[in-house]
């Protein structure tokens, strides 16, 4: 089943492709750049006796960057759906050659 | 990338990506992802049969996720499908895989199943990139590849009269 790629599978992968890239690798590269704490979750800073004394924050809050990601995961499957419901070229005309003549 | 229809077991080896190393390695990783997630079903159904408590009870967790509120209202209020969905679903997720049938169908829940598990268990203290995350790569990687079709039944079923005479369903198999 080899297809061409119409604009609506280009601008699915562009557009899904951006928002994971975005969300995993170049807020990542941000967070890098904005210092500790440079792990996604917020890190808990405490004394000798155990005690929490400060929290430091990451610079993108994972929410945002998950976020992203999610976004870019349902326009994959709303074009997988797209793909799986929209007629593929010669479907009806394979269809019509398999029914006997007689 | 093509597959060795007409015989799988071909002796040619090639570095190329079309050569049957790749098949073959596609089909490893759909077995292991399959049994992965066939363990991790059949033990829940051994241990609560269709009553698994717990899942209900963690999506009730997910509070402040970016899936919103979606969750915790589908742990309040449809925890009676998740007890049963969560064991029942993994084991035929994995069978799906370990067979190679429906192969693509049965990713796509598998990548549900996975985003679930990605948003909701982790801290992301080492960074987003997890093993959940990978899991999540690794059904897309099934959908995309049409793993099904190689050392899986999917490759018969996609030859038969019934799916020849409707193509869109290799978008469900394969």
């Amino acid at each position: 089943m080899t297809q061409t790629l119409n604009t609506i599978d280009k601008a699915a992968m562009a557009v899904s492709g951006f928002l994971m890239v975005l969300g995993i690798a170049v807020l990542g590269i941000v967070e890098i750049l904005a210092g500790e704490p440079y792990g996604a979750a917020a890190v808990e800073q405490t004394n000798e006796a155990g005690e929490v004394v400060n929290t430091i924050y990451p610079a993108v809050d994972p929410t945002i960057r998950t976020g992203l990601v999610i976004l870019g995961l349902v326009i994959l499957l709303l074009w997988g759906i797209y793909k799986v419901t929209s007629p593929i070229p010669g479907e009806e005309q394979a269809r019509t050659t398999e029914v006997p003549s007689d | 990338m093509s597959y060795q229809a007409a015989n799988p077991l071909s002796e040619e080896f090639s570095l190329e990506l079309s050569g049957p190393l790749a098949g073959y390695w596609l089909a490893f990783l759909r077995v292991v992802t399959g049994w992965w997630f066939f363990h991790a079903g059949v033990t829940k159904l051994i241990e609560d049969g269709l009553s698994y408590s717990y899942g209900p009870m963690y999506l009730q967790g997910m509070e402040g996720t970016a899936l919103g509120p979606l969750p915790v209202w589908m742990g309040n209020n449809l925890g009676w499908l998740i007890e049963a969905m969560v064991p029942l679903g993994e084991t035929l997720i994995g069978l799906g895989l370990l067979f190679g049938v429906l192969v693509r169908l049965a990713s796509v829940f598998g990548a549900f199943f996975m985003t679930l598990f990605w948003v909701g268990n982790a801290s992301f203290g080492h960074g987003l990139v997890n093993g959940d995350l990978m899991g999540l790569l690794l059904f897309g990687t099934m959908i995309v590849f049409a793993t099904g079709r190689y050392y899986g039944l999917d490759a018969i079923i996609e030859r038969t009269k019934f799916v020849k005479n409707r193509p869109r369903l290799r978008y469900l198999l394969g």
